[in-house]
C-alpha cells in the first residue's frame, strides 16, 4: 500500500479526539466545512461546500414549479424536465448523452410544486464540463417539435405508471383537496385522467414551453449549488463565464407573484374494493418553510414516528402509535409527514391498512395528535428531539444530499442553515412549547382527508372533525 | 420518477421577493402569512424565522479539508484472532460494526434459513439489554441506529452513532453478537416475519430476488452458494434455539470476525475491543470448532425452471403485461483473483436495464444491452447484466424478460450477446465502461456506511484493504485483450439457466448449451412437421 498517512492536526475532528479543551462541543458540531455563498451581478447565487471527496454533485436549483402554472398549462414544468436532456443548441441529443456517459457522470432532474432542479453527479475533476453542460441545458434547450411529440407519449406512460403507485396518488389527492381551487392543488405532472378530462401534455405546445422558460427561469430565482471536491472560487469563475447571460428582467415588467393558497378542510374518497389495501392520509394546515414553528412541528412528527410491518421491533417500538398499531395489528405501515411551501404547509399522518382496521387506525392517529396537543411528556419529547437531530445529520450522507440541501435552503431561506443552529432550535423545544405549537395547528382545526382503496370503513368526515378536539372540562 | 413527495423533513419554499431579488442580504422577511403570529405567552421559544440566523450560537469553527482520501486503513489483530480495521473520516458520526464470515453458504449441515432468522433476530434482547426497545433507547441517546444484514457469505451487524458514544456502541455490538437471549417469543415473532417476507417475495411483480435464488441454485447445484438464501417455507418451523446455538457455536468465532469502524480513531476502537470483545464468553459456550464447513464452491451449471402464472401480478389498478423471465449465467471468477477487475469492466460494458427508460443520461444508455438489444427489439421489456462474486467463484449473468410467445427469440438474442462478448471491444466503449466503473465506485464511497462495508469485507476476506485510488488505477489499466481473455475462459464453462413464468416456448437446456458453444450464438434450428 503506497498511501501515506496524512496526520495534519488542524481539522476539528482530530482536535476533538485529542483534547476537548481546545474546541467546545458546540463549536465542533460544525465538523463539516463551511458553505460559501456568493451572488453574481445578475442575481444568480452560487453556493458550495468543499468536502474533499473525489466526486462532486453540482446543479441548478430554480424557484419554479407547478404552483406557478395555471389550469391551462399545468404540467409544463414536468414536460420541460423531460425535454431538457433531449438536445441543446450546441449539442444534439446523442452528443449530449455520449458526453455525459463518457464522463461517467449521472445527469438527473426533478420538479416539485415550488422547485425545479437539474443536477449532475460526476468526478470532481470534471466540474468545468459539468457546469458548462448544465448551463446549456437550462439556457439553450433546443425543444424541437419531433421530440416534443415523442415525449408526449412518454409523459402519458409515466402518468399511467404513477397511477399504480397508490402512495403518490393518495398524497397528490391530498394536495388537490386541501388546496382546491388554488395552484397548489395542481399535480406536478399535470392533470391525470382521474382528475380531469384533459390529459396532461396533450395540448401543450412548444410555445407554452418557451413562455414558461422566459417567465420563470430568471437569475435571481436560480442557485448554482455544489458539494464534494469543489473549490468555491473555481465554481464562481465557471458560473460567471457560463451563466452571466441569464436574464434578470421580466418582459413588460410583469412579475409573477404568488397568490396565497387557501387551505380547505375537505375530503376525497376513491373507493375501489378490488384493491387489497387502503391508503389513507389526513392532514391539517401546517407551517410555512421559514416559519419558526416548523421546528416544533418536525419534533412532533418525530414523536409520532413511523412504522412498517417489516420492522422487526415488535411491540417494543418507541412511538406510542406504533406500539398500538403492532399490538392490535392495525396497519401495514404509517408515517407522520410534513410538507412546507413558502406561505403554507401540510402536517399529517399517512397510513396503509387492510379494510377492517381503517376506523381504528384513524381513531388512534387522531388520538396521537390530541396527545401531542395536551399530554405529551418530557421523555417523549426528548426522544423526538434526539431522533430528529440524528436524522438531520444522518441524511447528509454523500455529496448529492448535501448539494440538494444547499440548493433548497438557499432558495427557501437565502442561506444554508448550519447544523449548530438546527440543534439549538431543536433543543429549545420543550413539552410546553410543543403543546402550544401543536394546539395552534392541530386542535379543533378542519382536516383534509383522502382515502384510496377499499375504504368503506373510513370514518365519516364529521366524526373525524369532531375527534380533532377533546371535551376536557 | 422525479416527483418529490414531502415527508417530515422536506421544506419547499420559494422566496417571496421575486421582484426585488437582486441582492441576497438577509433582511427580516415576514412572508405573506404574517397574520399567523405566534402568540403564546413567554415560553422562551425563539420566534425568529429560519431566514435569519439565530443569535447566541457559538461562532463556528469550520474544518479544513486536506486529502482525507489518502488516509490509510489501519488493521490490528487481537490475540484471539479478531481483526480490527478502521478508516478515519471527519464528522460527528461514525459507523462501527462486526462482520462475520458466515452466511447461507455455510448451512450445508443445517436446515436452510438460519441466515434469514439471524437477520431478523438481530439486536433483540441480550444479556445486558432486556429488549429491543432498551437497545433502541440507548442508541437514541447517541443519535444512533442499528441494522443487521446477512448474505450468502457474510453477516454484518452495524451501528451508526455519534463518535462520543463509541464505547457504548462496541459494548452493545459485543452483547448483540455474542450474548443474544433468543427468547421463545422472539423466535415466534421471527417466524411470522419470515413467513410474511416469503409471501411478499412471491407476490411482488418484480421477480429479481426469486431469479437470483434460482440462478445460484442452478449454477452451484446443492453446494455452498447454491444453497437457498431465504428460508424454504417448510423449514420455518424446524428452526429453534438449539439449532441456532449449534450453528453459532461453529461459526461465530473470533477468528472469523472483523470489527470495522469508519470515522473513529484506531486506538480508541482497539481499546474498546480489548475491553468488550477479547475475553467475552458467548452465550452458547466455547468449545473447539467441530463442524465448520470449509467447502469450496463447486460451479456445476444446470437449469432451474419454475412454471408460474404471471398474468396478473400487478398490485395496483394498472395491469402489468404477462412476462416470462429468464436468466442465463456463466462462471466468472472470485473477487480475489486478478481477473475480477476485467469482469467488472465487462459487466459495466454490458449494462442494460428496463426498456422504458434508462433513467437519464449517465445510467448506461450506451451500454451494449441497450444499443444491441433493447433499442433494436422493442418487444423486450428488460435486459440487464449482473455480476456476483464470492471468495472462490463468481457468476456473470444476464436477466431478460419478454412476452411468453417470444421466449425463443429472446434466448437466442442473449446467447448471441454472450458470444459477441468474446469479440474485440471497441476502444470508446471500453474507455466509457472504465470511466463509468471508476465514477460509480467513487460515488458509492462517498457515503459512510458504504465505506464501512468496503473496509469490513475486504479485511474479512483478504486481511488488507485496497484503497479507492488503487482500485481506480487497476481499472484504468484494463485492456481489450484482458476482456477477451476473461471472456474466452468464461465461455468454456457450462451455462446456468433460470426460467420463471410461462415456459412453453423455452428452448431445452442442451440447445442453449449448444448455442453458447457455437461460433455465432444461434440456437440449433428445429424442424417442425406441423406448423
Amino acid at each position: 500500500m503506497a498511501a501515506s498517512v496524512c496526520r495534519v492536526g488542524s481539522t476539528v475532528g482530530r482536535a476533538l479526539a485529542k483534547s476537548r479543551s481546545v474546541i467546545s462541543y458546540a463549536q465542533s458540531l460544525l465538523g463539516a466545512p463551511e458553505t460559501q455563498l456568493t451572488a453574481l451581478d445578475n442575481g444568480l447565487r452560487v453556493a458550495s461546500e468543499d468536502t474533499g471527496h473525489a466526486t462532486c454533485t453540482v446543479g441548478l436549483w430554480i424557484g419554479a414549479g407547478s404552483r406557478y402554472e395555471n389550469e391551462r398549462n399545468n404540467g409544463t414544468g414536468f414536460f420541460l424536465e423531460h425535454m431538457a436532456f433531449k438536445g441543446t443548441k450546441k449539442h444534439t441529443q446523442t452528443a449530449l448523452e455520449q458526453q455525459v456517459e463518457s464522463m461517467g457522470a449521472h445527469l438527473s432532474a426533478y420538479t416539485s410544486r415550488e422547485h425545479t432542479a437539474y443536477y449532475m453527479k460526476t468526478l470532481a475533476k470534471d466540474l468545468p464540463k459539468a457546469v458548462e453542460l448544465l448551463s446549456e441545458v437550462v439556457q439553450s434547450c433546443s425543444l424541437n417539435e419531433a421530440e416534443i411529440e415523442q415525449q408526449r407519449g412518454v409523459v402519458l406512460r409515466e402518468l399511467e405508471e404513477v397511477e399504480s403507485n397508490l402512495q403518490e396518488v393518495c398524497l397528490d389527492l391530498l394536495h388537490a383537496t386541501a388546496y382546491q381551487g388554488t395552484p397548489l392543488g395542481q399535480s406536478v405532472m399535470g392533470p391525470s385522467s382521474t382528475a380531469s378530462v384533459i390529459k396532461s401534455g396533450l395540448n401543450l405546445t412548444r410555445q407554452d414551453l418557451v413562455e414558461y422558460i422566459n417567465i420563470h427561469y430568471k437569475a435571481p430565482r436560480m442557485v448554482l449549488a455544489a458539494a464534494g471536491g469543489v473549490n468555491h472560487e473555481e465554481l464562481v469563475g465557471l458560473a460567471k463565464s457560463h451563466m452571466s447571460g441569464v436574464s434578470f428582467e421580466y418582459e413588460g415588467d410583469v412579475v409573477p407573484v404568488l397568490s396565497p393558497c387557501r387551505f380547505t378542510g375537505s375530503d376525497i374518497r376513491m373507493r375501489d374494493d378490488a384493491l387489497p389495501l387502503a391508503h389513507v392520509a389526513i392532514a391539517v394546515e401546517g407551517a410555512s418553510a421559514s416559519s419558526p414553528d416548523i421546528v416544533p412541528l418536525m419534533v412532533a412528527n418525530a414523536v409520532i414516528g413511523s412504522y412498517d410491518l417489516t420492522y422487526g421491533g415488535g411491540k417494543h417500538l418507541s412511538s406510542r402509535l406504533a406500539r398500538i398499531a403492532v399490538e392490535d395489528k392495525l396497519c401495514h405501515s404509517f408515517q407522520a409527514f410534513s410538507s412546507s411551501y413558502s406561505d403554507t404547509g401540510l402536517l399529517g399522518i399517512y397510513f396503509v391498512s387492510d379494510k377492517h382496521h381503517i376506523d381504528d387506525m384513524m381513531h388512534w392517529s387522531q388520538n396521537a395528535w390530541m396527545n401531542l396537543c395536551t399530554t405529551v411528556t418530557e421523555s417523549d419529547v426528548a426522544r423526538g428531539r434526539n431522533a430528529l437531530k440524528a436524522s438531520l445529520v444522518g441524511q447528509l450522507n454523500g455529496t448529492t444530499p448535501i448539494c440538494d440541501e444547499i440548493g433548497r435552503h438557499v432558495l427557501n431561506y437565502g442561506r444554508r442553515v448550519p447544523l449548530a443552529e438546527w440543534n439549538a432550535r431543536i433543543d429549545a423545544v420543550t413539552p410546553s412549547v410543543l403543546r402550544d405549537v401543536c394546539s395552534k395547528y392541530i386542535y379543533d382545526k378542519c382536516p383534509a382527508v383522502v382515502g384510496v382503496g377499499p375504504i368503506e370503513q373510513l370514518t365519516d368526515y364529521n366524526r373525524i372533525r369532531s375527534a380533532m378536539y377533546w371535551l376536557r372540562f | 420518477m422525479n416527483i418529490r413527495v414531502s415527508f417530515w423533513l422536506k421544506t419547499n419554499r420559494m422566496a417571496t421577493h421575486m421582484s426585488k431579488c437582486r441582492t441576497w442580504n438577509r433582511v427580516h422577511r415576514f412572508g405573506i402569512a404574517a397574520y399567523r403570529k405566534y402568540s403564546s405567552s413567554g415560553s422562551g421559544y425563539p420566534n425568529i424565522s429560519l431566514s435569519t440566523p439565530l443569535p447566541g450560537i457559538p461562532k463556528p469553527v469550520f474544518a479544513s479539508v486536506d486529502g482525507q482520501e489518502k488516509y490509510e486503513t489501519k488493521i490490528t489483530t487481537l490475540e484471539n484472532g479478531l481483526k480490527i480495521a478502521s478508516q478515519n473520516k471527519f464528522g460527528q458520526f461514525c459507523t462501527v460494526g462486526i462482520l462475520i464470515n458466515s452466511g447461507s453458504r455455510h448451512e450445508a449441515k443445517y436446515p436452510s434459513g438460519i441466515a434469514q432468522f439471524l437477520e431478523k433476530l438481530a439486536f433483540s434482547s441480550t444479556a445486558q439489554y432486556g429488549s429491543k426497545d432498551e437497545i433502541l433507547l440507548t442508541l437514541e441517546k447517541h443519535g444512533g441506529i442499528c441494522d443487521c444484514q446477512t448474505s450468502r457469505d457474510t453477516t454484518m451487524y452495524a451501528v451508526s452513532a455519534e463518535v462520543k458514544g463509541l464505547d457504548t456502541v462496541v459494548s452493545l455490538l459485543s452483547d448483540a453478537v455474542l450474548q443474544p437471549r433468543l427468547l421463545d417469543e422472539e423466535i415466534e415473532m421471527t417466524k411470522m416475519a419470515v413467513r410474511f417476507e416469503l409471501e411478499d417475495l412471491n407476490m411482488r411483480p418484480d421477480p429479481e430476488p426469486l431469479l437470483t435464488e434460482m440462478i445460484h441454485a442452478a449454477a452451484y447445484r446443492g453446494n455452498t452458494v447454491g444453497l437457498p438464501r431465504f428460508c424454504p417455507a417448510d423449514n420455518v418451523d424446524k428452526l429453534d434455539k438449539t439449532v441456532l446455538h449449534s450453528y453459532l457455536r461453529n461459526y461465530y468465532r473470533p477468528e472469523r470476525m472483523v470489527l470495522a469502524g469508519v470515522g473513529i480513531e484506531h486506538e480508541q476502537l482497539v481499546d474498546s475491543a480489548r475491553k468488550y470483545l477479547l475475553d467475552a464468553k458467548p452465550v452458547w459456550g466455547t468449545s473447539p470448532a467441530a463442524n465448520v464447513d470449509l467447502s469450496v464452491a463447486q460451479y456445476t451449471g444446470g437449469i432451474v425452471k419454475m412454471e408460474k402464472d404471471m398474468s396478473d401480478v400487478s398490485l395496483g389498478p394498472t395491469p402489468i403485461p404477462e412476462l416470462t423471465h429468464i436468466m442465463i449465467g456463466l462462471e466468472s471468477c472470485s473477487f480475489l483473483e486478478d481477473d475480477f477487475i476485467p469482469f467488472a469492466v465487462l459487466n459495466m460494458m454490458m449494462g442494460g436495464g428496463g426498456s422504458f427508460s434508462a433513467g437519464g443520461p449517465g445510467k448506461g444508455m450506451f451500454t451494449r444491452l441497450y444499443l444491441n438489444v433493447l433499442n433494436r427489439h422493442h418487444w423486450m421489456y428488460n435486459a440487464t447484466s449482473y455480476h456476483h462474486s464470492y471468495e472462490d467463484s463468481g457468476l456473470l449473468c444476464i436477466h431478460a424478460s419478454a412476452d411468453p410467445r417470444q421466449v425463443r427469440e429472446m434466448v437466442e438474442i442473449i446467447t448471441r450477446e454472450f458470444i459477441q462478448m468474446g469479440g474485440s471491444a471497441g476502444e470508446m466503449e471500453l474507455e466509457r465502461a472504465k470511466t463509468q466503473l471508476k465514477s460509480m465506485l467513487m460515488m458509492n464511497l462517498e457515503s459512510r456506511p458504504v465505506i464501512f462495508e468496503d473496509v469490513g469485507r475486504q479485511v474479512l476476506s483478504t486481511g488488507k484493504r485496497k484503497l479507492p485510488h488503487e482500485l481506480c488505477h487497476l481499472i484504468s489499466s484494463v485492456t481489450a485483450s484482458d476482456i477477451k481473455k476473461v471472456t474466452t475462459k468464461m465461455l468454456r464453462s457450462k451455462p446456468a439457466v433460470a426460467a420463471l413464468g410461462d415456459l412453453t416456448e423455452l428452448p431445452s437446456y442442451e440447445h442453449i448449451q449448444a448455442a453458447l458453444s457455437s461460433k455465432d450464438g444461434r440456437l440449433p434450428r428445429i424442424y417442425r412437421l406441423f406448423r
